[in-house]
């Protein structure tokens, strides 16, 4: 143990003289533990973000969708494209089934959004009542539409919080506003609290204006429906709601044309979408670990042939093989778990930069593997030029000048 | 304590040349015995004290040591009969040079494998103080002249308590003022601590300093 002390000092020393080589040659590995800790993060961001999405949706509810959306815990892309619509008669029909509790028939148009003196470009989002509840929004100001606006197809609109600062200033100025749209006036009624996110392929609900779909009509003369949201009485488990909406839409269409999804199926199937990505970006990034790798090998090779005359004066003075051996692989190791240290505070420094606009974050789990992989690296390539190192002959070593 | 029997060293130039350094060279070195090899460059001693130090193999022949042939040993055991056995003294004193004159006094206790029955740190200092190198246990060797790096490198040499102090050409590189105070010290280990030297040399004058003299030539021993 003493031994590995006196090496690992010395070492330290050799690097302090030769602080420009040791920065070049852990520059490598420095790179692939900053890649690779840094794509987990993004990664671990990005499923985060996605997973919060879900996360907010209520407790007991269900989507229906047109199409063959998911299949087996992953999206289905090629036969999304062929749809069909819902309409009138499936909503009454499902609105039927007791398990049912309360379902939401949600369409999107996009347009353009006219207050006193500014224009926004968005979507509505037309919906029954209960939709609020099923995706989790909460109130901010105001309130939401209830049954009575949806029953006498009242042209109010809900706002997204963002939405509501650009037309209006402020989410408190933009209540009992109006607003137009398509050249339909609507009153502004409620403001929602934020949902974050936005701009990676989800919808950004806060940029987002709601409105009854009986309203909707107006822009939805054929009365489709693009999707259900449902939510389902908890006596009831899941299956059996599916079972009993699959039965009832069954009548109508065949079974590759719609789908059931559940919050939790999206969520695998992002995870699995970023459980694959995520290990190709680390095999990616782990190229250059394996480049660092080899420079540290290389550099030891050279640090090795240096330092023969003083592998000669070791052995002759009773250094075993071992020894040599062994003061080597620490100092290769050494300098890749230097490298490692400095990716990771460059990944640390990263991580905590972009957190500012996209929430990416380090797990302790791959600090761990970097420094794991680092130390592994210094060790497998530092067994080359150390075995070179001990089995040098003595005498040849000695000799050597 | 050491023996050697009818020892031969055949170097491989290429597939078809060899070189001859040793040929078929017997002789035996008491315990206490300072013993100096003699011969013209070229003349295989060198070879012959690589041997003596264990740091190298004989292609045929024996050599014992303490009884024991050293065909018999691994690089293990060979090592630590290096570092426990024999001291050693270059011409170029082969010091580390980026370590200080303490660093280097006490390496050989890094590598000990035996647990030692005295503080090698102290001991040194004595050693030092002896060698008259006090106020230098911290400085680098080439911060010091030949002579005081050579008194280091015989410090190094006795830090292990050894048997025998192997010097190879010790005054090679210094003057003769100072060579003849290293010899002065070498002899003394030899008189007063009772530790077996043997001492290569060309120099006949140098070589006059061992009790016994073998002198080499193209490999062979002339007088015994």
């Amino acid at each position: 143990m003493s031994y590995i002390f006196f090496v690992v000092k010395a070492a330290i020393e050799d690097f302090k003289r030769n602080k420009t080589q040791t920065f070049l040659t852990a520059l490598g590995i420095l790179i692939g533990v900053f890649s690779v800790v840094m794509l987990t993060a993004l990664g671990l961001g990005l499923k985060k973000y996605i997973g919060d999405q879900f996360s907010a949706l209520g407790k007991n509810t269900l989507f229906i969708a047109p199409g063959k959306i998911l299949s087996g815990g992953s999206f289905n892309t090629l036969s999304s494209l062929s749809t069909i619509k819902f309409d009138n008669r499936d909503l009454m029909r499902l609105k039927r089934l007791k398990e049912i509790k309360g379902i939401s028939p949600t369409f999107l148009k996009q347009t353009t959004a006219k207050s006193e003196n500014k224009s926004e470009e968005t979507t509505i989002f037309f919906a029954s009542e209960v939709f609020f509840d099923i995706n989790g929004f909460k109130i901010k100001k105001g309130r939401f539409f209830d049954k009575n606006d949806i029953d006498k197809k009242a042209k109010v609109v809900v706002l997204g919080p963002k939405i509501a600062e650009k037309l209006f200033g402020s989410i408190e100025l933009a209540i009992d506003k109006k607003l137009s749209a398509n050249s339909v006036n609507f009153i502004v009624i409620g403001v929602t609290e934020s949902k974050g996110g936005g701009g990676f392929g989800g919808p950004d609900y806060d940029s987002y204006m709601f409105a009854p779909y009986t309203t909707g009509f107006i822009f939805n003369p054929e009365k489709n429906y693009s999707r259900f949201a449902i939510k389902f009485d908890d006596n009831y488990s899941i299956s059996q709601v599916k079972e009993a909406i699959t039965k009832e839409l069954l009548k109508r269409y065949d079974k590759d044309s719609f789908s059931i999804i559940e919050p939790g199926d999206i969520l695998s199937a992002v995870n699995s979408i970023f459980g694959v990505l995520n290990i190709v970006l680390v095999a990616i990034a782990s190229i250059s670990l394996l480049v660092g790798g080899i420079g540290i090998m290389n550099i030891m090779f050279v640090t090795v042939s240096e330092k023969t005359k003083e592998i000669g004066i070791k052995r002759a003075i009773g250094a075993r093989k071992n020894d040599i051996l062994i003061q080597f692989i620490v100092e290769s190791t050494i300098l890749s778990i230097f490298g490692g240290f400095l990716g990771l505070i460059l990944a640390f420094l990263g991580t905590l930069f972009i957190q500012r606009f996209f929430p990416a974050y380090i797990e302790i789990n791959s600090v761990i593997i970097a420094l794991v992989v680092s130390s592994a690296i210094g060790i497998i390539f530092g067994v080359f030029p150390a075995k070179k190192a001990a089995d040098l002959e003595p005498v040849e070593a000695i000799r050597h000048e | 304590m050491i023996k050697f029997n009818n020892v031969w060293k055949i170097y491989k130039i290429d597939k078809e040349i060899e070189y001859q350094a040793l040929k078929g060279v017997s002789f035996e070195i008491k315990e206490g015995e300072f013993v100096s090899i003699m011969g013209p460059s070229g003349s295989g001693k060198s070879t012959l004290m690589h041997l003596i130090g264990l740091l190298d193999k004989p292609t045929k022949g024996d050599i014992l040591i303490k009884g024991e042939n050293i065909f018999n040993l691994n690089d293990d055991q060979l090592s630590t009969l290096r570092n426990e056995f024999v001291g050693f003294v270059f011409q170029q004193f082969n010091l580390i040079p980026k370590l200080t004159v303490l660093e280097n006094i006490l390496l050989p206790t890094i590598y000990a494998r035996k647990k030692l029955d005295y503080d090698p740190k102290k001991k040194a200092l004595e050693l030092i103080k002896r060698f008259g190198l006090e106020g230098k246990e911290y400085s680098y060797p080439n911060k010091i002249s030949g002579g005081q790096q050579q008194r280091v490198a015989i410090i190094r040499a006795l830090i292990m308590k050894p048997k025998l102090i192997l010097a190879d050409e010790p005054t090679g590189n210094l003057d003769s003022k100072t060579g003849v105070e290293i010899m002065n010290l070498i002899k003394n280990l030899n008189e007063k601590e009772k530790i077996t030297v043997v001492l290569v040399t060309h120099e006949l004058d140098i070589a006059a300093y061992g009790k016994r003299m073998i002198k080499i030539r193209d490999g062979k021993i002339v007088k015994s």
